[in-house]
């Protein structure tokens, strides 16, 4: 494989190309769905293809196709029609590309794991989730009961013309169970240990029994059934307990994406829109209260985006974002820390697959653990409401304006857990919301969270990431009538 | 690798089919061709040049008086890689098998062939390169700062089935965008169609840079209930919700549609019609779905009247016993999806829906819309590029940010007028709608957001 991303570089140096970089790549995914007794999706994915990037009179040109071992011709072809095309388009160009200079990185990388969940037989795959779907059940209310699992492989081999030579291979692996109810004219989903499929963490098999969907199926049955009547929340300011499996989308939509630098810097702005949080307010924006620390990590322990590379041959590395509750830096590339002056790239150029061309994407972000216990925190609160699990979500082009939906509140009324609250749905500015944290739980309550399906770029492209929490405090936060 | 010609695709899906074991198999074979350069303010940042083939598999097998049915599938061109994948759709069919009764795949069909056309297929980058061009020069001298997007994609796609079913077709879309942003206001503009000799690229500009100018320097506004005239793009940001929430025969069946107890009421106000129409020259798409069924045109609302869901063979008994052709490709847990929507359009220019306005909005867009209830359709998202007040009849002051959350089903009833031409958009998630400009009675404003 390197051979070949080799030949597809050689040939874009001979054409001109001042940079070319290539990366083969073999994808493998399988999802499983148990819906009510039927396994209503089985289905695996296998992809073989090779990316060819080359930049050329100040521009990038970028191709790829899919590749049969040993496609020498292809990996030419393709080196050719990436290096024509930056040709093509570098008139266009305003200024040239330039790119951060980093070491050639050369070593591989490897995701922990103790089960392959593709050398596993499908029917070892099938007991948990068809076990949890019959104890969601006995409860006419309930018309929807899922378990879903699902893993990914993708084995790549990056080189450089600058010397890179990488081999990485990532494993993630994941499951989540959902019940449906509906009663008192109302549809309410209650799921565990995430909303929307579940969660996923890097690893193999092994991390589905971690999740414990059988003990918990009962409990999320019950839940969903008792919401349904329960009352909606009162509208008005409430202080607001986060648990840590929501809080984990609100670090992603308002931190994550806020500090991607070429949304920062407008490039992004024809789709998902631009950021507040600009290079000119680093250093100087008061982001949140002194309280919030957050960190990006492309090397923890337990992060979907933790990886030795990105797509562009930088080092993984830890990074603060919110240091002391100001702005201090940001998720970048090459080209992009090249165009703002810093010394090198943070490592966030990524791409879902061969296929796609790598562009700044969000990685492992965490609001890092403070002190507190739970409980003590819910008794400290005197009147609140805590939220759990993601419903929904918006935010707005700049990252300011926020909605979110819970799945489930909990009234908090003298310190004390209350009645279950309807889908209680809050709403802010990014920066008064953390401004308002004033309580972090502690490394205890602290856990990483994946999400699979992070769309960006235009045409939209999916990437993974984690992110980390532990339930927060926010204080008076605006919550709308249900 | 050019797109895959009619024959090679039946070739080798054909020779799939009669290389599964299964007691019933169906081979899909899509080959895709993509060219795109998006841009910013600095010319070119992404550009691409790529191809890709997609073969997938899916398998029913019989076993011990049950039946199991799986798909597999393959983004390579490896021989031995399909074989594998046969495997694998054949080792998960038979962990599937349950004690169930299966439709039997459908057999042979007569569906027209749809053509991609030429000049999207053949449309050369410096062509694409000289429209970014005359976008970022336009833009400088207006002084705003432009990003878009110039993409051409073209594909074929053939399916074959043991029952000998073989249907083929094949697709292309051409668009270009531009949003143009100055340092308070932006403007967006797109134009979208099979056909790239269609596109109105200079246009497309200068109605971008013209918002862009008129929304300069926006008035906060209170939150609250504003009578609004949505062009066809923030109608379309709402409308992707009908189909991604309730037009589905599986959830009017499971009672998490919006139409559930509810087919055949008068539902929004009688100026609401809508079809999906996959021959439609306004959104036109596939004319067969995942099981190569033909896309029937679907009425799904008459006079306000709304009058069904569309379905797939699974969910056939709920449309008289016959799929209306809107299956994903099967197995898969979504249910069928319309994917070509249309809505009626009336006889009124957008300036005559705005003149019956008399203190009210006008909205371009409507951003990152997301569902927060589905049996009364409530969603929220927010406006961008571009809101002006109006007032007596004519648009007034721009005005900023605002967010709302609103019942779809409650606005729809109330809906006041349909402009008179159609457009093709989207919104940030997937699907597009044909839709023209909307007059609503009302739609509510829940927080205003804020400057930087």
């Amino acid at each position: 494989m390197e051979r070949l991303a080799k030949e597809a570089i050689e040939r874009g140096l001979a054409l001109g190309a001042t940079y070319v970089d290539a990366r083969v790549e073999r994808i493998a995914s399988e999802t499983l769905v148990v819906r009510n007794e039927r396994l209503s999706e089985a289905s695996s994915r296998e992809e073989f293809g090779l990316a060819v990037r080359a930049l050329v009179d100040g521009a990038f040109g970028f191709a790829a196709a899919p590749l049969a071992r040993g496609d020498a011709s292809t990996a030419r072809a393709l080196a050719e029609r990436a290096v024509a095309l930056g040709r093509k388009l570098a008139p266009a160009r305003t200024s040239k590309v330039e790119l951060s200079p980093e070491p050639p990185a050369v070593g591989e990388f490897k995701t922990p794991f103790a089960i392959d969940p593709f050398a596993l037989r499908d029917a070892e795959k099938l007991g948990p989730l068809r076990a949890a779907v019959a104890a969601l059940g006995g409860r006419s209310e309930v018309s929807i009961r899922e378990a879903t699992f699902g893993a990914r492989s993708r084995i790549s081999w990056f080189a450089s013309s600058e010397g890179a030579a990488f081999h990485q291979e990532l494993l993630r692996t994941g499951a989540g169970i959902a019940a449906t109810a509906t009663a008192s004219g109302e549809v309410v989903t209650r799921s565990w240990p995430a909303s929307l499929g579940g969660d996923y963490q890097p690893g193999g098999f092994e991390r589905v029994a971690e999740f414990e969907l059988l003990a918990h199926a009962p409990r999320v049955r019950d839940e969903a059934i008792e919401l349904c009547s329960a009352p909606t929340c009162e509208p008005g300011r409430h202080d607001l307990v986060l648990a840590s499996n929501l809080l984990m989308l609100v670090i992603h939509e308002s931190v994550g994406h806020a500090t991607e630098l070429d949304r920062a810097l407008g490039c992004e702005t024809d789709l998902a829109g631009h950021s507040f949080a600009t290079p000119d307010r680093r250093g100087t924006l008061l982001f949140g209260s002194p309280w919030v620390e957050l960190v990006a990590d492309s090397t923890a322990v337990g992060g979907l985006d933790t990886r030795g590379i990105d797509d562009e041959g930088v080092r993984s590395q830890r990074w603060p974002l919110i240091h002391a509750g100001r702005l201090v830096d940001f998720q970048s590339s090459r080209e992009w820390a090249s165009a703002l002056g810093a010394s090198s790239s943070r490592g966030n150029a990524r791409a879902q697959s061969w296929y796609h061309p790598p562009i700044v994407r969000i990685t492992n972000v965490c609001l890092e653990p403070g002190s507190w216990d739970l409980e003590a925190l819910v008794a400290d609160t005197g009147d609140g409401i805590l939220c759990d699990g993601v419903k929904m979500w918006s935010i707005d082009e700049q990252r300011r304006n926020f909605q979110f939906t819970a799945e489930l509140g909990v009234e908090i009324r003298g310190g004390k857990r209350g009645r279950l609250v309807r889908a209680p749905t809050f709403t802010g500015d990014t920066l008064e919301f953390w401004r308002s944290c004033d309580a972090v739980c502690g490394p205890l309550h602290f856990r990483w969270w994946g999400i699979t399906n992070c769309g960006k770029g235009n045409p939209m492209q999916e990437a993974e990431m984690s992110h980390g929490a532990a339930p927060a405090r926010f204080r008076r936060v605006r919550f709308l009538a249900g | 690798m050019p797109l895959f010609s009619r024959d090679e695709s039946f070739a080798l899906a054909r020779e799939l089919v009669a290389k599964s074991p299964a007691a019933e198999t169906e081979v899909t074979v899509e080959s895709t061709v993509d060219r795109f350069v998006r841009y910013a303010g600095v010319g070119p940042t992404q550009s691409a040049d790529r191809e890709r083939v997609d073969v997938a598999i899916r398998v029913r097998v019989e076993k011990n008086g049950g039946v199991g049915e799986a798909r597999a599938e393959a983004a390579t061109l490896e021989r031995s890689a399909l074989e594998r994948t046969l495997g694998h759709a054949l080792e998960l069919a038979e962990a599937a098998v349950a004690p169930l009764q299966l439709i039997p795949l459908g057999g042979p069909v007569e569906v027209e062939e749809s053509c991609a056309a030429p000049a999207s297929l053949a449309h050369p980058f410096e062509a694409k390169a000289d429209a970014v061009a005359r976008a970022l020069a336009r833009s400088r001298e207006a002084g705003f700062a432009p990003a878009g997007l110039f993409e051409t994609w073209s594909a074929t796609r053939a399916l074959v089935n043991s029952r000998g079913r073989e249907v083929f077709g094949a697709n292309s879309r051409a668009s270009f965008s531009i949003v143009a942003s100055g340092p308070t206001s932006s403007g967006f503009a797109d134009t979208i169609d099979a056909d790239v000799a269609n596109l109105d690229v200079a246009g497309a500009i200068e109605r971008a840079l013209e918002d862009a100018a008129r929304s300069r320097d926006p008035s906060p506004i209170e939150p609250g209930e504003y009578e609004v005239v949505l062009g066809p793009h923030a109608a379309s940001a709402l409308l992707l919700f009908l189909a991604y929430e309730g037009l589905s025969a599986r959830a009017l069946e499971e009672r998490t549609s919006f139409l559930a107890g509810r087919v055949g009421e008068p539902l929004a106000a009688d100026a609401f019609d809508l079809v999906d129409d996959a021959r439609h020259p306004k959104n036109p798409g596939w004319l067969f779905d995942g099981e190569g069924t033909a896309r029937e045109r679907r009425i799904l609302f008459e006079r306000g009247r709304a009058l069904g869901v569309v379905s797939d063979r699974a969910h056939a008994h709920l449309t008289d016993g016959r799929s209306t052709g809107h299956a994903l490709p099967q197995p898969s847990n979504s249910g069928p999806l319309p994917q070509n929507l249309v809505v009626g359009a009336g006889v009124s220019s957008l300036e005559e829906l705005i003149a019956r306005v008399e203190r009210g909005l006008f909205i371009t867009q409507l951003h990152y819309v997301n569902s927060i209830e589905p049996r009364e359709l409530v969603l929220t998202g927010v406006i961008r590029h571009g809101a002006w007040r109006i007032e007596q009849g004519r648009l007034a002051a721009p005005v900023s940010g605002l967010r709302f959350t609103d019942s779809l089903v409650r606005v729809l009833k109330d809906l006041r007028g349909v402009g008179s031409e159609l457009v093709r958009c989207g919104a940030l998630f997937d699907g597009e709608v044909a839709t023209p400009a909307l007059h609503l009675g009302s739609l509510r404003f829940t927080s205003s957001t804020r400057g930087a």
